[in-house]
Parts: structure tokens; C-alpha cells; sequence
């Protein structure tokens, strides 16, 4: 029953493309719809378990799982993507065709969450990044084209180096199915080499700092239901990081070397969100910061931490960028100056509620995510906590430049949907047994001040913002992209 | 005499460098497409044994089940290239 997870929305994407040459196009909310909430049942029903579609042998088929990390996965995709799809469907009104891609971005994501076989989990990455690409060009501004043609450039190169990587492992092993490849891999060079160029595809398209720079851009100029999944779609690539991570052996100078760039990502990104004047970029930053969390738990062996951590970011994210996307689509800017929560006091609630959250306050399942990475980790504390520190100065900045002046209201399906990954956060964080913690009102105590020190000396009022030429855009992080590979390959 | 895959790996390599090496977008895109055409030949290696012949009624076939990875990865690889030049195109007409 497993592969109907993703079988299912896929048909119901078909059927709702067809509406359009069949002149049904008021049927296609319900279809969506439909598409949208259908794998819940087969998640409920199904429970953890392994299954090989067509019921071969594991080395004729494809396996397929629900496991005890990738159930969290999934949940997180099936909660968010819930919330994405109520919110297009009154965002895009009578348009059906962001709808089907929405759709196949749904079959991609869960596809590539159930996969345990390497091919498989590249073709369904790809079905969920071409739907994305198009959704991002969909507004048809210059700058959502040229978002998406970056996107799209980058995210091919890294595909075709790890479709490569797949290669190297098969021709050592001959086995794509992730258990049976582990049974018989041993440590070897071609197999060094091959976990460090899939890793190295998989931390562009992750968006870790600094093969980060498609996700600001394509953050920003994407339509507001794409970037509530924002949070889930960087979740694929992690997964495939898990999934090496436990199935193939990492020596112990590649891990150390994960654990560094993982603190670079978080560094990274906090700087650059605290120098953002544009609301979807400073959340797209930090989220550049949130992936180097993960990634820490990768590094460090720590895959419950990462699972943790990447499921509660993805809910709180996904709310953020709702919350501040129906803003700034009321008001028609993104930018911090223009956009203000003072005209509706439950959006107001659900983003500081939100930024809290984001910043790892208890009871909010990120407390509980941060606890277990910092559990396993033996070295650079003291970052975790600046890093902490920083992520809340970033998230008080943005709630200061949106108490001032006056805002919208926004229309009421909006406001309802802000409140729901608040209480996601919570219930999840009390079902968790995530206890009250009193020391991380110091984080936020922190937070605050070093905020008040920043706007004093007048850094946090700069706007850093790289405008290139696509072409060249491309160019750059494609060489960026070729010296990582470079390093990657070196230090294995 | 020179293997397939190593031939793969080296277009592969080409088609990066252009990638890195041209600024205009068309370019890149042609570039990309060297570049899969690298990894389908890197495949197409990995799957040949020596004195076997094509699998169709096999008593001694070499492996067929690079070859049809590959077709998948073709696939991909038209409807990103169609999906880029759509791109290229209006971007072209803006400017």
C-alpha cells in the first residue's frame, strides 16, 4: 500500500490537468483538493513498514518504506503541504495549472520521503524540483524568471554529479537498493569518492551556505503557496544525506568536515539574514542557517537530532513564510519597511509566536530538536549557542520592523491557517515531552540586546544584495560548486 | 585502449567547465546537455562486459540495467532543457 502515498496525487494531477481541455476548470479545486489530502489515509492506515513495488525480490524491485525516521518526514510534508494546498486554493483561485504542478510537487516530495533505492530517489527528487522550477517562474516577473532559470541551471548540475555518484556505488556494488548495497560495500576509494560528490549535490540542493545563493532568490520571487513548502522541499536532500549517512560508510575526517561546513551554514546564514531589508529573504536566509542544524546532526552521527530538528523547522518555516507572505501580498512589497502586522492582531500573535519557535524556546518542538543535536556534540558549543543568539536577534529584527507603521487586514482563510503550525509547534513539542526550560529566556534576553546593539551601531540597517547577471550568477556558483566538489574529494 | 566510462567522466568534465566558462545563458544550457550526454555514455560503460552480447533472449548479455537508467535520465534531462530554454526565451524578450 505504500507506493500509493505517491501514486495517488500524481493520478489526481493528471486528472486535474485534464479538466482544462474538457472546459471543467470550477471542478479543479475539488480534485486538488482531494489529491492533496488523499495520502493521509494511506499514511494512517499503512504504519511503519517495507514493501518492494510489484512483489519482487528485493534485487528486482524498488523498495519502498515508511521507517521510524522518514515517518517524520512524511508527517511534516502531508501537515505542511495540507496548509499549502487550502492556502492556493483561494491564492490562485480559478488558475488550474499551478494546481497540478502543486499536485506533482506533492508526488515528488512523498515519492523521494518512502524511497530506499538510490535511482528511484533521484528520479522522484527530479519530479518534485521540475514542478518547482515552473512554479517559481510562474509569477512572470523578470526577477522570478531569472530565479528559476538559476534554480533550475544549478539544481541540474548537482542532479547529473549525483546520478554519476549512483553510478560509481552501482558499478562497486551492483546494487541500487540502499540494504543491499550496504551488506556488501566496503571502505574503498571509488566508494569514498562517490559518497563525497553525492554529498556534495545533495548540500546544493540542501541550500548550504555558500552553495546556497538559488534559495534567497527563489524564495523571494516564488508565488507564497511554493514557499510555505520551501521548508519540506530542502528537507528531500537531507533525507538523501541521512540515507548515505547510514547506509554507506563516512570516515571520520569527511564527518569532521560535514560538522564544519554545518557550522559555516549556520553562521553564514544568520549573518546574511540580519543584513536583509527584504522579509521573504531574511526567512529564506535563515533558512540557509536551519539546514546547517540539520546537517550538524549529520555530521555528527546524530540522525535523531537531524530528523527532529529538520520536522520542526519545516512546520515553523512553512508558518513563517505564510504569515509573512499573506502580508506582503496584501500589501504588494516585501520589503521590511513596507509590510506591518498592526492591522491584524491574530497574524501579529502567530509570528512572534513563530519567531519564538524558531529560535528554540521551549515548549516548542525546536527546543527539543536542539537538546538532542546538542546531546552528541562534542566540540563548538559555544557556536551552537551564538548561532542561537544570532537566530533570535535576526527573528527580533524582523518582528521590529513589523510592529511599525500600519497594515492590512488579510482575508480570514489566511489568518485561520497562520494559527495552525503554532499549535503544531506546541502539540507537538508537549507530545514529545518537551518540558518548560527557564534558561532559554536568556537566548531570547540575548537575542533582543544584540539587537538594540546592532541598530544602535547601524549594521542591521545595510542591505546586502549580490545583483549580477543570471549568466554570470550561474557561472560563479557553478565554479563554487566545481572548487567544493574539489575540497569534498580531497579531504575524503 | 581508452574505456567508455573514462571518456564519460572527461565530457562530463567539459561540459562543467563550459558551464562555468560561458555567460550566456544558451550556452549554459548546451552545456548542461554535454554534460548528460557525459554521464549517459559513463553508464552505457558501466554496464559492458567484454564478449557478451545485447540483452534481448540473453544467453550471455552484458547489463541492461544502466542502459535503461538511462533512458529515465534522459527524459529528465529533455523536459529541463525544454523548461530552460521556455525560460531563456522570455527573459530574451524582456531584455
Amino acid at each position: 500500500m505504500i507506493p500509493l502515498l505517491a501514486a495517488l496525487p500524481l493520478s489526481f494531477a493528471f486528472a486535474t490537468a485534464l479538466l482544462i481541455p474538457l472546459h471543467r476548470e470550477s471542478l479543479a479545486k475539488y480534485l486538488f483538493l482531494t489529491g492533496a489530502f488523499v495520502p493521509w489515509v494511506i499514511f494512517l492506515l499503512s504504519g511503519e513498514g517495507s514493501e518492494v513495488v510489484g512483489g519482487w525480490t528485493r534485487m528486482g524491485g524498488i523498495e519502498v518504506a515508511i521507517g521510524v525516521y522518514s515517518k517524520w518526514f512524511i508527517l511534516a510534508e502531508l501537515l505542511l503541504f495540507s496548509l499549502a494546498a487550502l492556502y492556493s486554493v483561494v491564492y490562485f483561485g480559478r488558475k488550474v495549472k499551478p494546481l497540478v504542478l502543486l499536485l506533482l510537487i506533492h508526488t515528488g516530495l512523498l515519492g523521494a520521503f518512502i524511497s530506499r533505492d538510490l535511482f528511484n530517489y533521484y528520479i522522484y527528487m527530479e519530479v518534485a524540483s521540475v514542478s518547482t522550477f515552473s512554479l517559481v517562474a510562474f509569477p512572470g516577473s523578470g526577477e522570478a524568471k531569472r530565479a528559476a532559470y538559476k534554480y533550475l541551471m544549478l539544481s541540474m548540475i548537482s542532479s547529473y554529479f549525483f546520478v554519476f555518484a549512483v553510478g560509481l556505488l552501482y558499478l562497486k556494488t551492483g546494487y541500487l537498493n540502499l540494504y543491499l548495497m550496504s551488506r556488501v560495500i566496503t571502505q574503498s576509494k571509488e566508494v569514498s569518492a562517490a559518497v563525497a560528490i553525492a554529498f556534495t549535490s545533495l548540500l546544493l540542493k540542501a541550500g548550504i551556505f555558500p552553495l546556497h545563493s538559488w534559495l534567497p532568490d527563489a524564495n523571494s520571487a516564488a508565488p507564497t503557496p511554493l514557499v510555505i513548502l520551501s521548508g519540506i522541499t530542502v528537507n528531500v536532500p537531507l533525507y538523501g544525506m541521512m540515507l548515505l549517512s547510514t547506509y554507506l560508510p563516512l570516515s571520520v575526517p569527511f564527518r569532521t568536515a560535514l560538522t564544519f561546513i554545518a557550522f559555516t551554514s549556520m553562521l553564514g546564514g544568520v549573518a546574511m539574514a540580519l543584513l536583509q531589508r527584504d522579509a521573504k529573504r531574511l526567512l529564506a536566509y535563515s533558512t540557509v542557517s536551519q539546514m546547517g542544524y540539520a546537517l550538524l546532526g549529520i555530521g555528527t552521527g546524530n540522525v535523531l537530532g537531524a530528523v527532529y530538528y529538520s520536522f520542526a523547522h519545516s512546520i515553523i518555516k512553512g508558518g513563517l513564510f505564510l504569515s509573512v507572505g499573506s502580508l506582503s501580498d496584501a500589501r504588494g512589497s516585501r520589503h521590511l519597511d513596507a509590510i506591518s502586522y498592526r492591522g491584524d492582531a491574530v497574524i501579529a500573535a502567530s509570528v512572534i509566536a513563530l519567531s519564538l519557535a524558531i529560535g528554540g524556546v521551549s515548549p516548542f518542538v525546536s527546543a527539543l530538536g536542539k537538546a538532542e543535536l546538542l546531546r552528541r556534540l562534542t566540540w563548538g558549543r559555544w557556536l551552537f549557542y551564538l548561532v542561537g543568539v544570532g537566530t533570535m536577534a535576526a527573528f527580533t529584527r524582523l518582528n521590529y520592523w513589523l510592529s511599525r507603521g500600519n497594515g492590512e487586514e488579510v482575508d480570514w482563510i489566511y489568518r485561520l491557517l497562520s494559527t495552525v503550525p503554532v499549535f503544531l509547534a506546541v502539540g507537538f513539542g508537549l507530545y514529545l515531552h518537551q518540558g518548560f526550560d527557564p534558561t532559554d529566556a536568556v537566548t531570547v534576553g540575548a537575542g533582543v540586546l544584540a539587537f538594540a546593539l546592532f541598530r544602535l551601531s547601524g549594521i542591521t540597517d545595510r542591505d546586502i544584495r549580490f545583483e549580477l547577471p543570471v549568466g554570470r550568477d550561474v557561472s560563479i556558483n557553478a565554479a563554487l560548486y566545481a572548487l567544493f566538489l574539489l575540497l569534498l574529494l580531497h579531504i575524503l | 585502449m581508452i574505456d567508455a566510462e573514462t571518456v564519460g567522466v572527461l565530457i562530463m568534465l567539459i561540459g562543467l567547465y563550459g558551464i562555468i566558462s560561458n555567460e550566456k545563458p544558451i550556452k549554459q544550457v548546451l552545456s548542461v546537455n554535454v554534460l548528460s550526454v557525459g554521464l549517459v555514455l559513463f553508464f552505457i560503460g558501466t554496464g559492458y562486459i567484454p564478449n557478451r552480447t545485447f540483452p534481448v533472449m540473453p544467453a550471455n548479455p552484458v547489463d541492461p540495467l544502466p542502459a535503461t537508467l538511462m533512458l529515465t535520465t534522459l527524459v529528465v534531462d529533455v523536459a529541463l532543457t525544454a523548461l530552460a530554454l521556455a525560460l531563456i526565451m522570455n527573459m530574451e524578450v524582456e531584455t
